[in-house]
């Protein structure tokens, strides 16, 4: 473990970062990727997570600060070898042209082929192995243009693949995805994870990037925290996260809360167990808390007739047949 | 087929088409001279007129090398700012060359007074002069400004820009010297002999040959500026030498010929068309092929076989231009490769 303290992948220095002069977004930012560590980068939109990553990679000048890669300062790397070491995958998906997924994957080749881009039968077998790590390899002469977002992505993803470098840096790579879009990716992250690469990515899923991140980077009010998920866990961060919007995190099933106001408690009771789970959350929704020797009842029940929810409150007795009706007259009654 | 077979098939195909075209051209003209004679001339034996060998050496022959020249040149400086600016629309005139040219010819032209009677080589020196005073401003501008997008939008202002001060000149200008600018500004490829024709091929196939050594390079750029630098490519000097080339072979084909419409931007898309490829190693040898076809077909359908007439080059490529742009983009927008 001390070795990998000792010899990261890359290293920030104090690294300031932004577009004017004397006015940075961040600044002394001390931080660092091992090698075969998966780091998160989470922050709010605006807070230069872009930013961030497009300056340690060297896409914009640093502002103060030093970046070293491999031991080495950033700088001291001319582009064909910082090419060798890093791989980016941008968060723009716009203005891509329609060449095939082939052909684009093979552009990951670049930097390690010749002035002509003459490809070795080791570089091919590289791409079409990359292909069939993220289940593409049945569209090589697709054109980008025609793959889903979900489709795209993975092929963006095994482009910086087959650059076949040490640390590869995306940016938002879940954007736009679907959910089982959203973990496949991350499992395929995880994989190359695995395999000993070092991983950085912005996303603004905190969950997934707890289940799978090995570090968190957290950018909150104009700081960034460094640390396992859990770490930041414990030092409450998460909490005061988004603390001027109206959601908290809920520690106990670790997620965000919408909690803008609180409009009261209700009791819930009955069966079955998943009509009453499904009940709970559309109080939750609703802003309710669900709490036993409330006011108001709730009694969830099941017959042949289907499911009944029947609300006691203010001496008033209302059933309802679905959770839209309950939901609609709580509504109305506030 | 395999992909690659089939370009290199279509590749062959066009060879025999472009050799087909090009002895067709050599035989146009009022005076008779066979397929036979041509061949027999070009292997040695001498079997041709003094009259005729004059108007094959002097006149014929040179038209047919400056169209291959240009033809192969003006698409390659479409291709690559296509590919540098990412834009279907971008060609070999968007960065104010040509208006460069046009300005210096419109200087030396409407300039010369009431006969309007300039030699050619005054003229050539002067648009030369014209599109290399924008390229150094160009390349001035591209070494200061970091954004590619706002280079193209200079370039189209300075095109604009230096369209307006000709038409004011064009405007006070005598009626005959007028009506020479107006002919250049039409466009010809009969004008280039000797010297110039020498001058010519030696500014024009050391280029071409560059843009061979930028395949890799273009292939980078077409995922963007950004995807390029962390690809390893240089972009301040990739982009300065792309200039540099565009500038120097548009120039001088403007300087020689004249304007010559539109085979920049079309014909790229024609190879892409063709080829169904976007990797620059098959499309940069497949827009030089497609180019110098569709040059030389222009000479032919410009000398109007079995009439006494010649229609402007210029306007031909542009007739067959514009239709090709418009039924790929509406019929065939799949095949479009950017």
């Amino acid at each position: 473990m001390t070795d990998m303290q000792t010899n990261p992948i890359i290293a920030l220095e104090n690294l300031a970062i932004g577009y004017e002069k004397g006015n940075a977004l961040l600044s002394g930012v001390n931080l660092s990727v091992g090698p075969g560590e998966m780091v998160a980068l989470i922050g709010r939109n605006g807070t230069g997570k872009s930013t961030l990553l497009k300056s340690m990679i060297g896409l914009l000048p640093m502002m103060d600060g030093a970046c070293y890669m491999d031991g080495a300062p950033l700088h001291s790397y001319d582009l064909r070898k910082r090419a060798q070491k890093v791989s980016y995958v941008s968060s723009q998906v716009s203005q891509l042209p329609s060449i095939s997924v082939l052909e684009l994957v093979t552009l990951g080749r670049m930097p390690h082929t010749g002035w002509m881009g003459r490809l070795e039968e080791q570089d091919r077998s590289m791409v079409t192995q990359a292909l069939e790590e993220v289940q593409m390899g049945s569209f090589l002469n697709r054109k980008l243009d025609q793959l889903s977002d979900g489709e795209r992505q993975r092929v963006m993803i095994a482009r910086a693949f087959v650059q076949n470098t040490p640390l590869m840096v995306l940016d938002e790579p879940t954007a736009f995805l679907d959910i089982p879009n959203k973990y496949e990716l991350i499992r395929l992250l995880s994989g190359f994870r695995d395999g000993g690469k070092s991983i950085v990515y912005s996303t603004h899923d905190l969950e997934t990037a707890m289940m799978c991140a090995d570090k968190l980077w957290v950018i909150h009010r104009g700081q960034i925290l460094e640390g396992a998920p859990e770490d930041l866990g414990i030092s409450g961060v998460f909490n005061s996260l988004f603390d001027t919007t109206g959601i908290t995190f809920d520690e106990e099933v670790r997620r965000f809360k919408y909690t803008e106001s609180l409009k009261g408690s209700i009791e819930l009771s009955g069966e079955p167990e998943n009509a009453l789970n499904w009940t709970g959350s559309a109080l939750e929704r609703l802003g309710y808390d669900v709490k036993d020797g409330a006011d108001s009842r709730i009694q969830v029940s099941y017959s042949e007739q289907g499911y009944g929810w029947i609300l006691s409150h203010n001496k008033h007795t209302n059933s309802f047949e679905n959770i839209y009706s309950l939901a609609r007259f709580l509504i109305k009654e506030n | 087929m395999k992909i690659q077979t089939r370009s290199f098939l279509i590749m062959g195909l066009l060879v025999l088409l472009l050799v087909a075209l090009a002895l067709l051209d050599i035989r146009l003209g009022s005076v008779r001279i066979t397929f036979a004679e041509i061949i027999h001339h070009l292997r040695g034996s001498e079997h041709l007129s003094e009259q005729q060998l004059i108007i094959l050496n002097k006149f014929r022959l040179p038209r047919l090398a400056t169209a291959l020249l240009a033809g192969a040149a003006l698409p390659v400086c479409g291709l690559q700012m296509q590919t540098l600016f990412r834009n279907p629309l971008a060609g070999p005139y968007v960065l104010g060359i040509s208006s460069g040219a046009s300005f210096g010819a419109a200087l030396v032209v409407l300039g010369a007074g009431a006969t309007g009677i300039v030699a050619t080589w005054n003229l050539a020196v002067a648009a030369w002069l014209g599109a290399g005073m924008v390229m150094l401003l160009l390349l001035f501008v591209s070494f200061r400004i970091k954004d590619v997008m706002t280079i193209l939008i200079l370039g189209i202002m300075f095109s604009s820009g230096l369209a307006a001060v000709i038409s004011i000149m064009q405007f006070f200008s005598q009626a005959a010297a007028l009506k020479s600018f107006v002919i250049w500004s039409m466009g010809s490829l009969g004008n280039v002999t000797g010297l110039q024709l020498q001058i010519m091929t030696w500014a024009i196939l050391p280029l071409l040959l560059l843009s061979f050594l930028y395949l890799k390079v273009l292939n980078g750029l077409m995922l963007g500026e950004e995807y390029a630098v962390t690809m390893g490519i240089r972009i301040q000097r990739t982009r300065i030498v792309i200039f540099a080339t565009t500038s120097i072979l548009t120039g001088t084909i403007t300087a020689f010929c004249g304007p010559i419409g539109f085979i920049g931007i079309a014909v790229p898309h024609m190879a892409r068309f063709l080829f169904r490829q976007s990797d620059h190693k098959i499309l940069l040898p497949a827009t030089m092929l497609t180019g110098m076809v569709v040059l030389v077909l222009s000479d032919i359908i410009s000398q109007m076989p079995g009439t006494e007439r010649v229609l402007p080059i210029n306007a031909v490529t542009s007739l067959i231009g514009i239709p090709v742009v418009i039924w790929l983009v509406i019929i065939n927008r799949k095949s479009q490769s950017l």
